[in-house]
């Protein structure tokens, strides 16, 4: 255990100290034998973030619900913590037993977004183990990291020991497993690898090896020897009913994120929007049924006191049953003052009257994500939403008494033109005129619209992997159009940082070449860059030149559908025709339809499922 | 009905503030199955009061609260109910029901508080009493605050002589002096333990080290009619 007096010491002296004592409610507390396996889970941000982060409460839970596995939370200290453990020679310690993260058998860090990568080096150095994997030994844990960023792990290589694509549940449990038959065998590390490297889901990068093209790009991705797959499969979960969910989770003391109870109603999406990610890597679609939800529902309340329930899912209006699954949470829980949150709702596709009955108790303001300004360019992106759609949305609205709107947009899609960006404009004012042409007397509260663009980034396992990102210059431009063109009282207009989105999108699509750029940028103090008052960005571009790395040319390059990607060896279940073929009709401005009306033929149930979806 | 409630705030929970302690106490009254009563109107709460906050960083073995019950619950099963969901450092010591329409908020006066630290010169406990007892002997004890407004930073001075009750060096142990002290508090006149520590830095000879500076309260007093007593 580290030092509790000099903790106490530190503790007076830095801002929000509780990020740093542990002891909430259910927390869990073991004795550690010697049969215990000891996993810290890493969230590489500050507490606040991390502990809104379901399933990192899902993981802790499950692997604590085994009796010789000890699940413990480490998050990023923020700077002045980190600078007084620094001085205090404090390692990185978990909030539970106050060890330091270097006696643990494993480090698991979950990979949310990529400019969360630098925070990952400093707190593994500030735990005592070396930042490279092949300078760790028998006395280290093993690295280990998994997450939606995962998918494309390559700039990680080097410093993580091994990732784990796919869902955690039941991967997690087998390579604590082999642990622990390691750990009676005895052997070295390498012996380990070679054990987990046999478990579907597990990427040891170390047993692959790249050659490139004079060109920079990749020649050829194998393994070193044929023992080791060519493929990584990505891991589901198949009965998501059945599978474990917390039925009680960790009450911080501090205000966070997201604080309340999450219920997962369910995995995946078939809208198929051609930019998400998540819509891709999540599929196939698989639903918790309302007798489990309700259940856990109750179990959560009682265990946390929590004054909230959020539905949590990539689209909450698509799960079947929703409006009788929201009718039974409001009948049970309106008079225990206990409130309903719906994020992710397509207001296309859900009556107003029920967020009108949730909203009963304080009205919040109403979010839509139409993401393009012009019909053509949702076309392209494959929202399915209409200009109709958000009009007859926002009339019913405002004639219900809500008159704070927030739109939600990216610029720099692929096909887009200037007349798309002046696109988001109309569409702003159009919902201010909906608001005006209304008779005064009905109009109630003030007319607020918020407008915020930003900047796309195009990720692996999507239609736009092959698209080149706009240059920072074209993104400036764009929005300093928006700027200068949306003079308007009652709207507000708000952008992301077009540089943090450049590196996002060389980071994303990145190899393990940048790996050596992320350790430079680390050594130059690059950490919390999601953080703007702590981004530097022209630290990463000292970096960049330092490792001879050109950052264009994995943002700003058009690949050519044959080129080997980066991640092409993972397989997430999506045929990459079926990848070509949606980018081919995003260029057509053709649709595809929701696959739950009808297969489109992704692939999914082929390699994951063995039949239907 | 309406239970007053004494509390402790003590080990880690010291760094957890005054509305991050509402929190926990709302999230433990449902836990807990305490019937406490919503106000009316569009954002309800729950009809609870906290006496007075805390600064990050004290502990406290007399800490008050005044909760308004939508029905009748025994005091003594309040308590019970309380402590088996509360986190380790948070305890109900004793509750009672009051007919009091008075918050505890309006009452409080006084609190007592143990104050430990280290000094940079050496001083025996003898000599600390001398310094103390000429810092109590003057008639102004000036406490200079500043105020941010807008841009402005207004300074405002104080003459706080009044607001300290008693103090006294109790005792001088491993480097660590305590002293025990009593300060005005509430929302008519208020000395903080800290405040009191940059007076004793400014008018005596006594250098406090900040780093080793340990506050405690362990009681609150309130004050109908001139006379001073316990909240329950």
């Amino acid at each position: 255990m580290i030092n509790k007096e000099q903790l106490d010491n530190i503790l007076n002296k830095v801002e929000k100290p509780a990020r740093y004592i542990g002891n909430e409610q259910n927390i869990v507390i073991k004795d550690i034998t010697e049969d215990t396996v000891r996993f810290a889970f890493a969230f590489p941000d500050v507490y606040e973030v991390g502990m809104s982060h379901l399933g990192m409460h899902i993981l802790y839970n499950l692997l604590n619900s085994k009796d010789d596995i000890y699940c413990e939370r480490v998050f990023a200290p923020w700077t002045d913590m980190e600078e007084e453990m620094r001085k205090n020679n404090i390692p990185l310690y978990t909030l539970e037993s106050k060890d330091p993260i270097k006696d643990f058998d494993f480090v698991g860090f979950t990979l949310q977004y990529e400019m969360s990568y630098t925070n990952i080096i400093n707190m593994i150095e500030l735990g005592g183990i070396p930042i490279l994997s092949k300078d760790r030994t028998k006395l280290h844990p093993f690295i280990i990291a998994g997450g939606p960023c995962a998918y494309n792990p390559e700039p990680l290589v080097g410093i993580i020991d091994f990732f784990v694509i796919g869902e955690g549940e039941e991967i997690t449990l087998e390579i604590i497993e082999a642990y622990r038959q390691w750990r009676k065998n005895g052997g070295d590390r390498r012996d380990y690898l070679e054990m987990v490297a046999q478990i579907e889901g597990v990427y040891v990068p170390e047993f692959y090896s790249v050659e490139y093209n004079e060109d920079g790009t990749i020649k050829t991705f194998s393994p070193i020897e044929s023992k080791y797959p060519s493929k990584i499969k990505k891991r589901i979960i198949k009965n998501l009913d059945e599978s474990f969910f917390p039925d009680k989770i960790i009450v911080p003391y501090i205000e966070t994120v997201h604080d309340r109870v999450m219920l997962e109603i369910f995995r995946g999406c078939t809208r198929g929007c051609r930019f998400c990610q998540a819509g891709i890597i999540y599929r196939p679609v698989r639903e918790r049924s309302i007798g489990t939800l309700l259940d856990y529902a109750r179990k959560l309340i009682e265990a946390t006191g929590h004054e909230e329930i959020s539905l949590s899912s990539l689209s909450t209006s698509d799960y079947s049953q929703i409006l009788e699954l929201v009718n039974k949470l409001i009948e049970e829980y309106k008079d225990k003052k206990i409130g309903l949150s719906l994020p992710s709702l397509r207001l296309d596709s859900f009556p107003l009257e029920i967020i009108e009955e949730i909203q009963k108790v304080r009205k919040t303001g109403l979010t839509f994500a139409p993401e393009a300004g012009t019909q053509r360019l949702r076309d392209v992106i494959n929202k399915g939403i209409t200009e109709e759609d958000l009009i007859e949305s926002t009339e019913k609205a405002f004639s219900l008494g809500w008159s704070t709107v927030k739109l939600y947009f990216m610029i720099g899609l692929p096909t887009e033109t200037l007349e798309d960006v002046m696109g988001i404009k109309n569409l702003a004012y159009k919902v201010k005129d909906i608001f005006f042409r209304m008779p005064k007397e009905q109009r109630k509260g003030n007319l607020n619209i918020t407008v915020s663009t930003s900047c796309f980034v195009p990720k692996p396992f999507t239609p736009f992997q092959w698209y080149p990102q706009d240059s920072i210059e074209t993104f400036n431009e764009k929005i300093s159009l928006l700027k200068s063109s949306i003079r308007d009282n009652k709207i507000t207009y708000n952008h992301h940082d077009s540089r943090l989105s450049y590196l996002e999108a060389v980071l994303a699509r990145g190899d393990r070449r940048l790996s050596n750029v992320l350790i430079k940028a680390w050594e130059k103090g690059c950490k919390f860059d999601g953080w703007a008052d702590k981004f530097r960005f022209e630290k990463w571009l000292e970096a960049f030149e330092e490792a001879g790395i050109d950052p264009s040319f994995y943002a700003n390059r058009e690949r050519s559908y044959d080129e080997v990607l980066p991640w092409d060896f993972i397989d997430v279940g999506v045929s990459k025709k079926y990848l070509i073929n949606e980018n081919e009709k995003a260029k057509k401005g053709e649709l595809t339809k929701d696959c739950r009306k009808g297969c489109t033929g992704c692939g999914i149930n082929k390699s994951f499922l063995g039949g239907v979806c | 009905m309406k239970i007053r409630a004494k509390f402790t705030k003590l080990k880690d929970l010291k760094y957890i503030s005054h509305l991050d302690l509402m929190r926990v106490f709302q999230r433990a009254f449902r836990r807990a199955n305490i019937p406490v009563k919503y106000s009316e109107g569009f954002n309800p709460h729950p009809q609870f009061s906290l006496a007075t906050a805390l600064a990050l960083g004290v502990t406290s073995d007399g800490e008050y609260m005044d909760v308004d019950l939508e029905e009748y619950m025994s005091p003594e099963d309040f308590k019970e109910r309380l402590n088996s969901v509360l986190p380790n450092g948070i305890k109900i010591l004793k509750a009672v029901s009051l007919e009091d329409k008075n918050s505890i908020v309006s009452l409080v006066r006084w609190s007592t508080y143990i104050i430990g630290f280290k000094v940079q010169n050496e001083m025996t406990l003898a000599e600390i009493a001398e310094e103390v007892e000429k810092f109590l002997s003057s008639d102004e004890l000036i406490l200079i605050k500043e105020k941010k407004k807008g841009n402005k930073i207004t300074v405002k001075e104080n003459n706080v002589r009044d607001r300290i009750k008693e103090l006294f060096p109790l005792s001088y142990q491993n480097d660590i002096i305590v002293l025990k002290t009593t300060l005005r508090t509430g929302s008519q006149g208020n000395l903080r333990p800290e405040e009191l520590v940059e007076l004793l830095e400014k008018y005596t000879s006594i250098t406090i080290i900040r780093d080793s500076l340990k506050i405690h309260r362990l009681e609150l007093f309130i004050e109908k009619g001139g006379v001073i007593s316990l909240p329950i």
